[in-house]
């Protein structure tokens, strides 16, 4: 069992599952706030279009299921999942294995001007993604890449690359140097030190940086938009945003389809989750 | 291991790669840009195979942008002003027209609709397109402001759809007197910080016999008054309405909660729906005024451009045409709801038949009067809309409001060639 | 017990060996590549359109130098743009922080008491983070509705309002109605960075202390807090990144009214850029608004130096 910022022992039991209640409680209600809109978009997401407006009632008298068929038969929302979903494990892919590596030089290895580095490579994060949008998109069109997945995933991965970069230097930092001495000692380049023995350590950090990424990839909307033009390119965001006509916005097909984008990203957070919780169990850490 | 997943996804990502401006052999491949119209998208497809058969060689490839005014702006000047634009036709605010044309981004297409072919079109839109006397944009489809009321609830109180404002203030005032329905309120526009708000309020100012960027300052104070005697004085319109654009009054209208709505005339047939609680119970009639005035209705719709930059400006030309004839005019109006800009439609039988609301709105695009025609139109917009915004919510008085337009108008416009300067825009 | 180590160890695959510092370099190049390339070339180009006067639709276009941010400072929109951002930034940076670490301290005390993970809790937490932000502003938008909104109908089955809340409509409500949105939006990224840093604390540390007597208070002031900084640090920069650069959210919500009373600079940046087409202008705003982010992120590191432990 993990040892962690609990309790320990047996000392006053009932006075501890107040607390756990409390804590529990707390917890619950949280969660509601977290997860009330998100419910109301899914009771929405199945109310005829004449009760969308209507309040009371809260829950409709008859469930529809024709926003999910039209978002997900008739509307190019499965095929721009499907890109979504290349273009942001592939930028996380990019992120995490550029940002690791750098991480890792400028936890470990003796570069100069680290501090300058690291404010660099935070300073591109820092500009308005609306200033860049027009230069990027010359680019892209000057290197013949418009229209295309490559183009919207490469940007995703270079503008998250800070905060990977950032984050998992983090983490490095707070792994014990023996490790990587000891590692070093027995032979291996900094290369597989880093592969083999750091990064297995470093999963907490890892995971969190790698399910940030993809979230931000996965929801990113500006660059996917502009980079973007025809449909068997496009991704969810960007369908989503397709769905309003000229005035009309067809609020229950926008509340399916956001639920539809939502529910990836959650499951992937769960099975994520594991990672985070991890910690530094692996028993790597002797005496 | 991982090196075999990063492999992986790039063998994913070169095969999702689709070249782009790919040309079959032989063959001319128009790029027709325009945002997402409303309504089944199969229409507009059909059309464009169709074309594709009538012109054997040619192949038609459509690209969507959001129905956003904004986004489709923002993408337009990023493409054309960077020359070589990705597309050989799209589709243009009429409001865009002067600016793309003083910019040298559109082609003139005079050789399309020649001087003595403009009068089949209504003037509105053919007055928005000229610059400098050439004809740069064939319109699409057009839109104007229209005043929507229960017929049931004035009936039912023995009054008639109002002619002027103070009537319709009057009306209003009358019915919701006497409903004692907490949730009815009299009248909804669209008053949030956008476009819309400069629409509705040039409509309220025209039909005083004024304007907002110039002229008669009384009366442009006047009609600045009513706007928020609407929600202040009168208590026709709740405060949110200065949060409200089209989509919301017309939710608030097609639940039964108003009286009266300002609103574009698409909204007909999602009022008239199967199962809509106002079914039946609609009408619809030109905008007051106020008296002495005529009804002012505000130019909107959408027309078709060509960029100069594009090398297949007459194949492109011919779709114009074709998407611009009376025949698929006639049918994007009965099937999409899309209303025609040749004015013969407006008498034709088998779209009465489709439409039959579609005569009652001839005479309101008929006097329908585009915004300020002029390559500056958007820099005055953006610099009026927060001030009639203010004016909305009451953090400005009408005369405070006035004098800040004018004051912003002067700055823009005043000088000359060309110094358009940023401060305080 | 750093400095460089010149020696080469020789490997049964005998490869090349480079000292440490060349594999630093090798290792951190690629990174710098993607980003030269993708990043500081577009940001070059908008610096340089900055010092330029660029009004496509007029054909102006001329090197002013460093005329736009002359014009910037006597702007009273940028001001009020200005104003209203840092106010927005303030607001919602704060929240963040305060109930990312309260819930992170929820999930994390639960943890270990329950002697399991609460999945079910965790992916609750991140659902705000996962739905796009162009949706969720419209989800707040729809809530917000004073006539048809849930937020009011709640409020008035509560009976904690009698008349509805003129959420966005309200110039003294609105901002804060964004404000809120944005906290329910972000706060799952604060509360996982803080939990992932939890996690990272070795247990027998608070073992000792509990031993040495000391309370859950100060266990966690003089314990957790010291140890969680750098991910404080974190989040704090990169939230106020994200919040000094907010557009969605509030666009959706307010477009930038009532009478420009939630206009944030992005905001304004956007209408300058895309609306009136004034490249120069537009791309000086977006400079100061980098350089506001800059300020702001280089004044919570010189203040919390002693806390980041060598990071940076």
């Amino acid at each position: 069992m993990m040892p962690g910022a609990g309790g320990n022992g047996s000392r006053g039991g009932i006075r501890r599952f107040g607390v756990r209640g409390l804590a529990f409680c707390v917890l619950i209600s949280a969660g509601l706030f977290c997860l009330g809109p998100v419910l109301w978009q899914a009771v929405t997401s199945v109310k005829s279009d004449q009760d969308l407006v209507r309040l009371p009632p809260i829950l409709p008298e008859q469930a529809t299921a024709s926003h999910y068929e039209r978002v997900l038969l008739q509307s190019p929302l499965a095929r721009s999942l499907v890109n979504s979903a290349v273009v942001a494990a592939s930028a996380t892919t990019v992120s995490i294995v550029v940002g690791s590596f750098c991480a890792f030089a400028l936890a470990r290895l003796p570069i100069a001007g680290k501090p300058v580095i690291l404010g660099l490579v935070l300073s591109t994060s820092m500009f308005p993604p609306i200033a860049v949008i027009s230069p990027l998109y010359l680019l892209m069109r000057g290197l013949g890449l418009r229209d295309t997945l490559v183009a919207v995933g490469l940007t995703h991965a270079v503008y998250a690359l800070p905060l990977a970069v950032w984050l998992l230097t983090s983490f490095f930092r707070q792994l014990p140097r023996e490790v990587y001495y000891a590692a070093r000692v027995d032979g291996c380049t900094p290369l597989r030190a880093l592969l083999s023995v750091l990064l297995p350590l470093a999963r907490p950090g890892l995971a969190v940086a790698a399910l940030l990424v993809f979230i931000y990839s996965w929801n990113e909307f500006m660059f996917a938009l502009t980079l973007t033009a025809s449909d068997s390119i496009r991704t969810a965001p960007v369908a989503v945003a397709l769905f309003p006509g000229l005035y009309e916005i067809p609020w229950g097909d926008i509340a399916a389809a956001s639920l539809v984008i939502t529910l990836p990203v959650a499951g992937l957070a769960a099975l994520f989750q594991r990672h985070i919780v991890a910690g530094l169990t692996a028993g790597s850490v002797k005496g | 291991m991982i090196a075999r997943v990063i492999l992986a996804f790039c063998a994913v990502f070169v095969l999702s790669c689709t070249p782009a401006g790919d040309q079959p052999d032989g063959r001319t491949l128009l790029v027709f840009k325009h945002g997402k119209l409303s309504g089944d998208g199969t229409v507009l497809s059909n059309l464009l195979r169709e074309f594709e058969q009538r012109h054997p060689g040619v192949t038609i490839r459509e690209e969507l942008l959001p129905a956003s005014s904004d986004q489709q702006h923002q993408y337009y000047a990023m493409n054309l002003d960077g020359g070589q634009a990705p597309f050989d036709l799209l589709g243009v605010d009429t409001i865009w027209v002067q600016e793309f044309a003083k910019a040298g981004w559109i082609t003139p297409l005079d050789t399309l609709l020649p001087l003595g072919e403009r009068d089949q079109f209504f003037p509105g839109p053919v007055e928005a397109a000229t610059f400098e006397e050439r004809l740069y944009a064939v319109p699409w489809y057009i839109d104007a402001g229209v005043l929507y009321y229960r017929r049931d609830l004035l009936d039912r109180h023995k009054l008639s759809p109002p002619q002027t404002w103070p009537e319709l203030v009057r009306s209003a005032k009358l019915v919701l007197d006497a409903e004692q329905d907490a949730d009815l309120v009299g009248f909804v526009w669209q008053g949030k910080q956008y476009e819309g708000l400069i629409c509705f309020a040039l409509e309220v100012l025209r039909s005083n016999g004024a304007d907002l960027w110039e002229g008669d300052q009384e009366r442009a104070r006047a009609g600045l008054r009513f706007l928020r005697e609407t929600i202040a004085g009168h208590r026709i319109t709740p405060l949110s309405m200065s949060m409200a654009d089209e989509e919301s009054t017309r939710r608030i209208f097609g639940d039964g909660r108003a009286l009266f709505m300002r609103n574009w005339p698409y909204a007909r047939s999602l009022l008239e729906r199967e199962g809509s609680p106002v079914r039946g119970k609609v009408g619809v009639v030109p905008l007051p005024s106020f008296p002495g005035y005529a009804s002012a209705p505000v130019l909107g719709g959408w027309l078709l451009a060509v960029p100069q930059s594009s090398p297949r400006r007459e194949a492109a030309g011919e779709l114009i045409r074709y998407l611009t004839s009376p025949s698929v005019q006639r049918l994007v109006a009965s099937e999409l709801g899309y209303n025609p800009t040749r004015r013969a439609l407006y008498y034709d039988e088998t779209l009465a038949v489709a439409r039959p609301g579609l005569k009652e709105l001839y005479p309101v695009f008929l006097g329908a009067r585009p915004r300020p025609v002029t390559p500056y139109y958007l820099l005055l917009s953006q610099a009026v809309q927060p001030e009639v915004s203010a004016l909305v919510v009451g953090l400005k008085t009408p005369r405070e409001t006035l004098e800040a337009v004018r004051r912003h108008t002067e700055r823009i416009v005043g000088q000359r060639a060309p110094s358009v300067s940023a401060e305080g825009l | 017990m750093t400095g460089q180590r010149s020696t080469v160890t020789r490997e049964a695959t005998s490869r090349v060996c480079l000292s440490e510092q060349a594999w630093g370099y090798l290792l951190a190049g690629p990174a710098f590549l993607l980003v030269g390339l993708l990043a500081v070339l577009p940001i070059a180009a908008a610096l340089w359109l900055s010092l330029h006067r660029r009004l496509p639709i007029f054909g102006v276009e001329e090197f002013v130098g460093a005329w736009n941010y002359v014009q910037l400072w006597s702007d009273d929109r940028f001001w009020a743009a200005c104003r209203t951002t840092l106010y927005f930034t303030a607001l919602s940076v704060t929240a963040e922080l305060l109930l990312g670490l309260w819930i992170a301290l929820l999930l994390d005390g639960l943890t270990s008491i329950r002697g399991g993970s609460p999945r079910w809790a965790q992916v609750m937490i991140i659902l705000p983070w996962a739905v796009p932000t162009v949706v969720s502003a419209q989800i707040w938008a729809w809530l917000y509705q004073p006539d048809y909104g849930l937020l009011n109908y709640l409020l008035r089955q509560a009976g904690l309002a009698t008349a509805p809340i003129d959420w966005l409509a309200d110039p003294d409500w609105a901002i804060h109605a964004a404000v809120m949105m944005d906290v329910w939006k972000t706060t799952p990224f604060a509360a996982l960075l803080l939990l992932a840093g939890l996690k990272t604390v070795p247990g027998d540390l608070y073992a000792a202390a509990r031993v040495d007597g000391a309370g859950a208070w100060k266990r966690f002031r003089l314990i957790t807090l010291p140890l969680l900084m750098p991910i404080v640090v974190i989040v704090l920069v990169f939230r106020t990144m994200d919040a000094v650069r907010v557009f969605d959210a509030v666009y959706v919500l307010t477009g930038g009214g009532p009478g420009n009373t939630t206009e944030t600079l992005s905001i304004y940046a956007y209408k300058t850029l895309f609306q009136t087409l004034q490249f120069g202008y537009g791309s000086a705003l977006a400079t100061a608004m980098f350089l506001i982010v800059a300020a702001l992120s280089s004044l919570y590191l010189l203040l919390l130096r002693r806390h980041l432990r060598d990071v940076a």
